[in-house]
C-alpha cells in the first residue's frame, strides 16, 4: 500500500509538473534563442528587452537583444540582410530604410494578420507602413505622428480670450490653419513676460525637416492625388518646389521668427524643453512634447496641457492641374513624422517562428500599451487601444490632459488624409539637402523659393544617379500605390 | 647572436607584420574605396572611377566652404591659445604663491570630454536661459544669436576651442620655461636689460622650437575639430560653420557615401600635410636661427 501511495504520488507529481512545463512554455521554444537588433537603447531597445523578459517566461524560449550605435545600425543590417548570413531573427529599424530591406524580410504569418488585436493596430501603420506591395513585412513597434500643443491655462485665460478675439476677430482655441497658428503665436510673443509664440526645431541635424513637412503637408497632400506629396508618382520629378511647398516654407520660417530667440537652434529636445518650462504658448512635434510637459517632475506647465490634431487647411496645391483646390471644409493632413519603428524578421532566419511570435507578443496591446506608458522606451501609441484606455494614462496627465492627448493622438493616425513621410533608398542623402537650404532660407540668406528650388534640382539629380526608375518603383510602394 | 643571425627574423617580421596589418592595411584599403563609387544607402554595386570622387569633391563648393571655415577656426583658435598660454605660461613660471592650485586649475578644461565642454557651452550660451544671456542683459544686450548666426557662431565655437586647449600650451611652454637656465637672465638683469627686452631677447627665441612644436600639433588637432560643432551648431546655420571632419562625418554615416568620404579623408590629409609642410618652411630659417 505505501509502495502504491508512493508510486502514485510520484505520478501525480510527474503528471503536474508536465501539465506545469506545458502551461509555462506556450508555445514551447524551450531551447530557442532569438538575436533581436536594434539602436543603442534606452529608446526601442529597452520596449525589445521589457517584452524579451516577459516573452521568455511565457514560452521558454530566450532573446538576446544586440545594440548597435545608430550610425552603425543601418550597415550591420542591411550586411547581414544582403550576405544572407543567419545574423539576426528579428531586427527593428527605422522605417525610411525599409526599401532597402523589403527583398529579405520574410512575410508576416497570415494567422497574425487577422482578429482583435490586427484590427487594433490603427489603419495608417496596418495598411501602408507594414505593408510594401501589397505584402505585410513588418510590425509596428511605435506610432510616430505629430500632434499639436498648447497651454490650456493661456488658451482659457479670459482676459487672452477677450484681447485676442478684438484683435483677429474669432475666438481663441487650438489652432484648425496654419494661419491661425500663427495668429496665436503672434499673440502670445511676450519676450518681456518670458513667453513666446510657439517652439519647433529649426536645428539642421535636429529632426528640423519633419517640422517643415507638417507645415507643408496640409497644402501638399492632395485627397485626390494619393502619394504625391513629394514626388509626381508617374515621373518621380520632385514636387518639392511648387508653391504648396513653398507656403509651408513661408510659414515654418514665419514661425522661426515667433519663437524663442535662439530656436533656429532648437532640435526636439530644445522643443520640449521650451514647451515644458512655459516659454511657449502652442507648439508641434511628437507625442513626447505632452508627455513630458504633463510631469510635474520635468514641467512648469503640468495640469495646462492640450492637445489637438496638427493644423489643416482648406486649400490644397493640385500638382496635376498646377492651380490650388479651394475645400468648403478644413482638409487635416496629420503628418506621419518618422513613422514610428518596424520590426521584422529576414527571411534568412531559421527560427523564423519563434521570432514572428516574439514580435506578436512585443506589439501585443497589453506589452506595447505598458511599453507606451513607461518612460525611456521611446514607444509612441499605435494601437487605438493605446489611445482608449484612460486609466492607463492617468498616472501621466489628468483627465483631460489624457483625453486631448489620446483624442488627438487617435483622430491623427485614422485621419482620412493621413500624410505618410517620405520612404525611399538614399533617405538621409535627400534629407540631408533639404537641411542644409531649410538652414540658409531660416538664417534668411536665400528665399523660400530659391531654397526650394535648389532642393529640387539636387533631388531630381540624387533619383537620376540612383537609379529613376528604381526609385519611383520603392517610391510608389512606399505610398501604397500599384507598380506600374 | 651576430648580425646575421638568421633569427633576428623570427623577432623581426610578426612586429612588422601587425604593423602592416594594423596601420598599413587600413590606409591602403581606405586608398582603394577612394578610387571606387561606393555607397551603402542605397546599396549600389561598387564600380571604379579613378579620381571621380576627387574630382568632384574638389568642384564642390561645400568642400571649400569648409575647409575655409575649418581653416579660420583652426588658425583663430591656435594664434589665441598660443597667446593666452604664452602669458598664463610665464605667470606660472614667476613662482606666484599658490602656483600649484593655479596650475592644476588651469589645466582642469583639457581633461574634459569635448561633447561635455560642448554641451555646457551651449547651455551657457542659451540666449534666454543661459548665465551669460543674464549678464548681458544687464548690460542692455539680451538675447544676443550666439549659435544662430554665423559670425557670433563661430566666434563662439573659437571660444570654448581656446577655453579647451590653452591649457595645453601653458603645460608645454611651461615646461619649456622650467628648463631656460637662470644664467643667462641673470647676466641680462647686470646689463640692465628691462623684462620686455630680456623676453623677446631671450625668452621667446629660446622657446621658439617648442613653440613651433606645440603650434604644429595644436593646429593640427585643431583641423579635426568635430565634436564641439556637432553639439553646438551641428553646422548650422545652413553649413556655415561645418568643418572638414563633420563634413566627412555627413557622407560617411548619414549617407553611407563610403568612396567619397574616403577621397574627402585623403584630401583632408594631403591638406594638412600641405599645411604642415609650408608652415615648417617658413618657420625653419628662424629655427636655424636660434639653433
Amino acid at each position: 500500500m505505501r509502495k502504491f501511495l508512493l508510486g502514485s504520488t510520484a505520478v501525480a507529481l510527474f503528471a503536474m509538473s508536465g501539465a506545469t512545463s506545458a502551461l509555462a512554455c506556450d508555445p514551447d521554444y524551450t531551447g530557442v534563442t532569438l538575436s533581436a537588433t536594434t539602436q543603442t537603447g534606452p529608446y526601442i531597445a529597452s520596449a525589445l528587452q521589457l517584452a524579451a523578459k516577459g516573452w521568455e517566461q511565457k514560452t521558454c524560449g530566450k532573446v538576446n537583444v544586440v545594440e548597435f550605435p545608430w550610425s552603425e545600425l543601418y550597415p550591420k543590417i542591411v550586411t547581414s540582410l544582403t550576405s544572407g548570413e543567419d545574423t539576426f531573427d528579428v531586427i527593428a529599424f527605422a522605417p525610411a530604410w525599409a526599401p532597402d530591406f523589403t527583398d529579405y524580410l520574410s512575410e508576416m504569418p497570415t494567422a497574425m494578420q487577422s482578429g482583435a488585436d490586427w484590427e487594433d493596430i490603427a489603419p495608417v501603420y496596418r495598411e501602408s507602413l507594414m505593408v510594401w506591395n501589397g505584402k505585410v513585412l513588418s510590425q509596428t513597434m511605435d506610432g510616430d505622428v505629430h500632434t499639436y500643443t498648447y497651454r490650456i491655462d493661456l488658451f482659457e485665460n479670459p482676459d487672452n480670450q477677450k484681447a485676442f478675439k478684438e484683435k483677429y476677430g474669432y475666438d481663441l482655441a487650438p489652432a484648425k490653419t496654419w494661419k491661425q497658428y500663427l495668429d496665436i503665436a503672434e499673440f502670445f510673443q511676450q519676450p518681456d513676460k518670458g513667453v513666446w509664440g510657439t517652439a519647433e526645431a529649426f536645428r539642421r541635424g535636429g529632426q528640423q525637416f519633419w517640422f517643415f513637412f507638417s507645415h507643408a503637408a496640409p497644402y501638399t497632400n492632395h485627397p485626390d492625388h494619393k502619394g504625391s506629396m513629394f514626388f509626381d508618382p508617374d515621373t518621380m520629378d520632385t514636387q518639392i518646389n511648387n508653391p504648396g511647398w513653398v507656403r509651408g516654407l513661408e510659414e515654418y520660417i514665419r514661425s522661426s521668427k515667433l519663437a524663442p530667440p535662439n530656436a533656429l537652434n532648437f532640435s526636439f529636445g530644445e522643443v520640449n524643453a521650451a514647451f515644458a518650462g512655459g516659454q511657449a504658448a502652442e507648439s508641434i512635434g511628437w507625442g513626447d512634447t505632452g508627455v513630458i510637459a504633463a510631469d510635474p517632475k520635468q514641467s512648469k506647465v503640468s495640469g495646462n496641457v492640450g492637445s489637438a490634431l496638427l493644423p489643416g487647411s482648406d486649400e490644397i496645391w493640385n500638382y496635376k492641374t498646377k492651380k490650388w483646390d479651394k475645400f468648403d471644409h478644413v482638409v487635416e493632413s496629420p503628418f506621419m513624422a518618422f513613422g514610428g519603428w518596424q520590426a521584422a524578421v529576414p527571411a534568412s532566419s531559421k527560427k523564423q517562428e519563434a521570432a514572428w511570435d516574439y514580435i506578436k507578443y512585443l506589439s501585443s496591446p497589453e506589452v506595447s500599451g505598458q511599453a507606451a506608458i513607461t518612460g525611456g522606451t521611446g514607444v509612441n501609441p499605435y494601437r487605438i487601444s493605446h489611445t482608449t484606455k484612460i486609466d492607463l494614462w492617468s498616472k501621466l496627465f489628468s483627465e483631460r490632459e489624457a483625453k486631448e492627448y489620446l483624442g488627438a493622438q487617435k483622430d491623427s493616425v485614422t485621419a482620412k488624409n493621413v500624410a505618410l513621410d517620405m520612404r525611399l533608398p538614399g533617405y538621409f542623402s535627400y534629407t540631408e539637402i533639404l537641411e542644409i537650404e531649410l538652414s540658409k532660407a531660416l538664417a534668411g540668406e536665400v528665399t523660400p523659393q530659391q531654397a526650394l528650388d535648389s532642393v529640387a534640382a539636387q533631388w531630381n539629380k540624387l533619383t537620376d544617379e540612383f537609379g529613376r526608375d528604381k526609385q519611383l518603383a520603392a517610391y510608389r510602394a512606399s505610398m501604397g500605390l500599384p507598380q506600374k | 647572436m651576430t648580425r646575421n643571425d638568421p633569427i633576428k627574423h623570427v623577432f623581426i617580421w610578426p612586429a612588422l607584420l601587425i604593423v602592416l596589418v594594423i596601420s598599413i592595411f587600413p590606409l591602403i584599403y581606405s586608398l582603394t574605396t577612394s578610387f571606387m563609387s561606393l555607397r551603402l544607402v542605397p546599396p549600389i554595386p561598387p564600380r571604379f572611377v579613378g579620381f571621380g570622387n576627387y574630382a568632384e569633391l574638389l568642384q564642390n563648393p561645400r568642400f571649400w566652404h569648409v575647409a575655409w571655415t575649418t581653416s579660420v577656426i583652426a588658425f583663430i583658435a591656435v594664434a589665441l591659445q598660443y597667446v593666452i598660454g604664452f602669458a598664463v605660461a610665464l605667470a606660472l613660471n614667476a613662482r606666484v604663491p599658490g602656483e600649484g592650485i593655479f596650475r592644476v586649475g588651469f589645466l582642469l578644461p583639457m581633461l574634459v570630454a569635448p561633447v561635455a565642454v560642448a554641451l555646457i557651452a551651449r547651455q551657457i550660451l542659451n540666449p534666454t536661459m543661459g548665465p551669460l544671456n543674464e549678464f548681458m542683459t544687464v548690460l542692455g544686450f539680451s538675447n544676443l544669436p550666439f549659435l544662430t548666426q554665423t559670425k557670433w557662431a563661430i566666434g563662439a565655437i573659437i571660444s570654448v576651442e581656446v577655453w579647451q586647449w590653452t591649457p595645453f600650451v601653458i603645460l608645454m611652454l611651461l615646461a619649456g620655461l622650467q628648463t631656460l637656465p637662470d644664467d643667462v637672465y641673470e647676466a641680462a638683469a647686470l646689463e640692465n636689460a628691462s623684462p620686455w627686452q630680456q623676453f623677446w631677447g631671450i625668452t621667446f627665441p629660446m622657446m621658439l622650437p617648442i613653440s613651433v612644436a606645440v603650434v604644429f600639433i595644436r593646429l593640427i588637432e585643431s583641423y579635426k575639430i568635430m565634436d564641439t560643432v556637432f553639439v553646438m551648431t551641428g553646422g548650422g546655420p545652413g553649413i556655415s560653420t561645418e568643418t572638414l571632419t563633420l563634413f566627412a562625418y555627413q557622407e560617411g554615416f548619414k549617407k553611407f557615401n563610403l568612396g567619397y568620404t574616403s577621397a574627402l579623408s585623403f584630401l583632408f590629409l594631403i591638406f594638412i600635410t600641405i599645411i604642415g609642410v609650408v608652415y615648417l618652411a617658413i618657420l625653419k630659417p628662424y629655427l636655424e636661427k636660434h639653433k
